[in-house]
């Protein structure tokens, strides 16, 4: 089960959230904002834990406890989807691709969207809550 | 910036006594017009016509210039593309009448531009004068959404240029309009209405033919 | 040399399928709205100069954008180095977004400058500069731009110049990219004092 989006841009700022379910932890959106850039902080530095130094290495990609896993997702442009879940989801990194290609087209290519800045495109919105659809209908 | 003329010139017969500028122009003269070109992916089309829409929206003070000048950006479109169109399918009949020229954007200029035909062309009840294409989902608003604080901005104005192009290119002066409706009791998106309201010279003309 | 040729080949192949599998529409939409969009800035700026500076300025705000979708959608893995990209760009991305293949050539000899080379340019089918511009307008600057951006954003920074422009008259479509620098990631703890 899916439980939070995040997306984060490159400079660490937190420029969308949204929870899926009703059983995801409900945070004030200060601590969301905290929580991105923490975490985009936390990534940057375990890239440097990296015996081989690579410009694309992109650090933390997967956190698993026993109540959640987060998986991670970073393009190389250094926008960042991460995403929570109950421990056994499946399918998680691709999940985050398609929503990848998703802000590529529903976000980027929406001539109101600034660069960088909250996404607010209800067509962004229609399309993420189909891919949560199809993503709990492909795991159950 | 002119669409190349339609005319085929008379190749030079002596190519080596020709300059570099010359034989640059004749190549551009050459380029086979009547070829169906490759199509190209709509992400390039979507990204130029954003970028289209931000530059023009530093332009303007209010939404009604965004939607006047998308209406002047498609307007070029739609002149050059009915010519072009013309030529590409050899055709030498041209429309006369009101109706069938609207039948021809409706279908064939949609398909040469959008690969599919508008989806409904229809007489305003009560005005002579006023018909109405409706597309459910036009091309240009895929990836779009509009912010609330645009009111009832519909980036289609592109669209409603190329129609107002491409029937003055014809010989029917008109205004063109693009707006969103709402049906009523369906949950799905607006669709997208080009209002088409032809000017009385073109009404006059018709009248006559219709005489 | 031989690693290099597979590499070439397995780019082809990206950019092919990039192409062959992407939604289409009609390229002389494309060429037409391009047309219509560089009288606007014409009209707007009337200079030959500050047109095809506001070309690249706005290619260059494309191509910030249009890197996400080529990275989405290309199946390209990173862009490592200059020489690369510069492959890339011309093997996947120019059949990707533009349906033609480009080639990279003309190297100095520091390795840090190339052309991008492409003998047909969908953006200026059906155009013919009025006397006025022939000399002086870049057409289709906004590539420039488009590179320039995407490229930026992977931290490859670069400029780039249109040398050749078959609208001008010349025999091919030449684009100069000369490499500046990769930036560097900053690790984040050296910035919070």
């Amino acid at each position: 089960m899916l439980y939070t989006l995040f997306v984060v841009n490159k400079a660490g700022g937190l420029i969308y959230q949204q929870n899926f379910s009703e059983t995801a932890a409900k945070l004030s959106s200060n601590d969301y904002l905290r929580l991105a850039s923490t975490f985009h902080s936390i990534q940057a530095i375990s890239r440097q834990l990296s015996p081989v130094h690579s410009r694309f290495g992109f650090g933390i990609e997967r956190i698993e406890t026993d109540t959640f896993v987060l998986q991670a997702f970073q393009s190389q442009t250094g926008v960042k989807f991460v995403v929570t879940a109950s421990p056994e989801t499946k399918n998680l990194k691709n999940f985050l691709r398609r929503l990848y290609e998703l802000y590529a087209d529903y976000v980027l290519k929406n001539p109101f969207y600034e660069l960088d800045m909250p996404i607010r495109c209800e067509l962004w919105e229609t399309m993420l809550q189909r891919a949560v659809e199809d993503h709990q209908r492909a795991s159950s | 910036m002119e669409l190349r003329r339609f005319t085929q010139p008379n190749k030079p017969t002596n190519t080596t006594t020709v300059s570099n500028s010359e034989i640059a122009k004749w190549n551009i003269l050459d380029r086979p017009l009547t070829r169906s070109r490759d199509e190209l992916a709509l992400s390039t089309f979507s990204f130029l016509f954003a970028e289209a829409v931000q530059y023009l929206q530093t332009r303007v003070q209010q939404v009604s210039e965004l939607e006047d000048k998308l209406n002047q950006l498609g307007y070029r479109v739609g002149q050059r593309a009915l010519e072009l169109l013309y030529f590409r399918e050899r055709i030498n009949k041209r429309e006369i009448r009101i109706v069938s020229i609207l039948g021809f954007i409706r279908v064939q200029l949609w398909k040469f531009l959008f690969k599919k035909s508008a989806d409904y062309l229809k007489k305003v009840t009560d005005r002579e004068d006023e018909y109405y294409i409706e597309e459910e989902e036009p091309l240009v608003n895929r990836f779009i959404s509009v912010p609330k604080d645009f009111g009832q901005l519909n980036c289609a104005a592109f669209m409603a240029g190329i129609i107002r192009g491409a029937l003055d290119s014809a010989g029917f002066t008109a205004s063109v309009s693009a707006h969103y409706i709402h049906r009523a009791e369906s949950s799905r998106r607006a669709v997208s209405i080009f209002m088409i309201r032809l000017e009385e010279s073109v009404m006059n003309r018709e009248r006559r033919l219709a005489g | 040399m031989s690693s290099s040729t597979s590499r070439s080949s397995t780019w082809n192949k990206l950019g092919d399928a990039a192409y062959a599998k992407s939604e289409k529409v009609s390229a002389d939409l494309v060429a037409l709205t391009y047309g219509s969009f560089v009288r606007e800035i014409i009209k707007d700026y009337e200079e030959p100069d500050q047109v095809n500076k506001e070309l690249e300025k706005l290619g260059y705000n494309i191509g910030i954008r249009l890197i996400e979708d080529f990275l989405a959608k290309s199946g390209v893995g990173n862009c490592s180095s200059f020489e690369e990209s510069a492959e890339i760009i011309s093997r996947v991305a120019f059949k990707m977004f533009l349906g033609i293949r480009a080639t990279v050539s003309n190297w100095n000899n520091e390795y840090n400058s190339c052309s991008i080379i492409f003998e047909e340019n969908p953006l200026a089918e059906y155009v013919e500069l009025p006397p006025e511009y022939s000399n002086a307008l870049l057409y289709s600057n906004m590539l420039c731009g488009v590179i320039r951006g995407a490229l930026e954003m992977v931290q490859i920074i670069v400029e780039c110049e249109f040398v050749k422009d078959q609208l001008r008259g010349d025999d091919t479509n030449e684009i100069r990219i000369r490499f500046k620098e990769i930036l560097q990631e900053q690790v984040p703890w050296n910035d919070e004092e």
